[in-house]
């Protein structure tokens, strides 16, 4: 595991997940969505767990680390087709396996990222019971690991990039297909910590809404609109 | 016949039935049937994933799986009969245009870029549905869904320019004068009908530089030089006329071709507006078509009014 974590995180672009080639693309494919379930549970158990650890917190604690790689993995899936239609049309039929790779290997690095932030997590609602400071650490673990993945999709994608500059834009077509789901999709799955408050769920079927609505609304409503 | 129909829609995407280098000669390697086979099923797969927010918000009622079917059969129904309404035009603006397409080679244009159409489309459906599950929102799924046509419709759309540009560039080179004795080569284009074979053909006359240098006998080899050179430079001249009147020719082509482009963006957006409602309003009771009332930008426009003032 400690290899995987490695060849992840450092400099290993052309051969991503292990330095010998023993490995076919298709387990490659399969070992980087096994990371992805793995460390994303990881990190989902310990994001779950700000309502405690007792009996009545278990299912709350267990719905989370399955939750997190939900996301990550059902919104890379939702946001497959159009791309590869799109690459297919701009000509770049040939490298979609290898952009696949790299985007999967990016999501891979990113639960990496978010579980070893977990133990941090822990200490914040060890220190506060506050409810939104938990939802605020959560925010901003988040978005340190999806900085720290901008930069490991950037090192993966250079020898496409190298190779033929129009996986640029295709790179940028990405990120907005995956970042539109993903709002959504992280907006439809809630709850991830759980309110000590309220029921244990699933899902929130009937406070779904729509996240943009969502956030149309509450941004009319401070504008005074 | 399915595969097959995949297969080629597949070919049109990476671009294999419409090489420029074969455009050029009039080359169009595709088939109609199987395209507009792959188009239909294609556009019968987004209207399922359209008509997911009726069920789900209708909660299974007989309404909601009416409007299903309703929305599998008329969306494919929309996009052949804009094209069936917009290529009078299209053949018209390319025999004026002097494309040269035959009739049946448009619709094989047409076809495929439906098919890009509806692949792209398709492509989104997955995350229409997902929308469509996850919303309770019906201005929203309005604009989500417009949107997801309008980016397939951009893409085909450039497409279909990309290629009759090629076929634009393409034109007859008309024959030069026979008294101009200078050397010239002449491309005639023709168009695969499918029993015609495309060719090209190069003829070369003589070299008038070659005639000019014959050595003068009579003591006069100056001045028949010069008129040598100046029937060269003269020749020379009326190509560079005829080659800017002919990039001024294509140049207008391709902006006919970008008018015929928005002539068809907008009956299609009228059309879809003909055919509603292809997602189906949780508050109304099902019906095959809508009262003709307003348009469908004024609608548009009203879901997005309705999605900012919350």
């Amino acid at each position: 595991m400690t290899a995987v974590i490695h060849n992840l995180l450092r400099d290993r672009p052309q051969r991503i997940l292990l330095a010998d080639t023993s490995l076919t693309r298709g387990s490659e494919l399969i070992s980087l969505v096994a990371v992805i379930a793995v460390f994303g549970f990881t990190y989902g158990i310990v994001m779950g767990a700000f309502g405690g650890l007792g009996p009545d917190r278990w299912l709350q604690i267990t719905y989370s680390g399955l939750k997190t790689p939900l996301l990550l993995l059902a919104t890379f899936a939702l946001s497959v087709p159009p791309f590869f239609v799109l690459y297919t049309l701009i000509g770049l039929r040939d490298d979609f396996g290898e952009a696949v790779r790299a985007l999967l290997a990016t999501q891979a690095g990113l639960t990496i990222v978010l579980a070893s932030l977990g133990p941090m997590m822990a200490v914040t609602y060890l220190s506060n019971r506050d409810y939104d400071t938990a939802v605020s650490a959560n925010f901003v673990c988040f978005g340190a690991a999806s900085l720290s993945a901008q930069y490991l999709l950037r090192r993966f994608y250079r020898p496409l990039i190298d190779r033929d500059r129009r996986h640029r834009p295709m790179l940028w077509a990405w990120l907005a297909i995956y970042g539109f789901v993903g709002i959504q999709m992280g907006w439809s799955l809630r709850p991830f910590i759980g309110a000590p408050g309220m029921s244990t769920r699933f899902l929130r079927e009937d406070d779904w809404g729509n996240a943009y609505q969502a956030l149309l609304n509450k941004l009319t409503g401070t504008l005074g609109l | 016949m399915i595969f097959r129909a995949i297969h080629q829609v597949d070919e049109v995407l990476r671009g294999r039935g419409t090489v420029p280098s074969e455009l050029i000669r009039g080359e169009l390697r595709l088939t109609a049937r199987p395209l507009l086979i792959a188009s239909v099923v294609l556009a019968m797969s987004y209207g399922v994933c359209m008509s997911v927010f009726a069920l789900v918000r209708g909660a299974g009622s007989s309404d909601a799986w009416i409007q299903l079917l309703a929305s599998t059969v008329k969306l494919p129904v929309l996009f052949l009969a804009t094209f069936v309404v917009t290529l009078p035009s299209l053949y018209v603006f390319n025999v004026l245009m002097g494309a040269k397409l035959s009739p049946k080679a448009l619709l094989r244009l047409i076809a495929a870029m439906g098919a890009v159409i509806l692949a792209v489309l398709a492509s989104f459906g997955p995350i229409v549905a997902f929308f469509s599950v996850s919303t309770t929102s019906y201005p929203f799924m309005i604009v989500l869904n417009v949107t997801a046509c309008g980016i397939a419709g951009v893409l085909g759309l450039a497409f279909l320019l990309r290629t009759l540009g090629w076929l634009v560039s393409a034109l007859d080179e008309p024959g030069m004068p026979e008294a101009e004795p200078d050397a010239v080569a002449v491309d005639r284009i023709t168009t695969d009908t499918g029993s015609e074979q495309a060719g090209l053909e190069e003829e070369t006359t003589g070299s008038a530089e070659g005639q000019a240098l014959a050595p003068a006998e009579d003591g006069e080899p100056a001045r028949d030089a010069f008129d040598a050179d100046r029937a060269v430079d003269d020749a020379g001249a009326e190509r560079d006329e005829i080659a800017a009147l002919r990039e001024a020719d294509r140049r207008r082509a391709k902006l006919v071709f970008r008018v015929w482009v928005v002539i068809f963006s907008l009956v299609g957006a009228q059309m879809s507006w003909v055919l509603r409602p292809f997602i189906g309003h949780p508050g109304m009771p099902f019906t095959w078509f809508r009262n003709r009332e307003s348009n469908f930008f004024l609608s548009v426009l009203r879901a997005l009014g309705q999605l900012l003032g919350g």
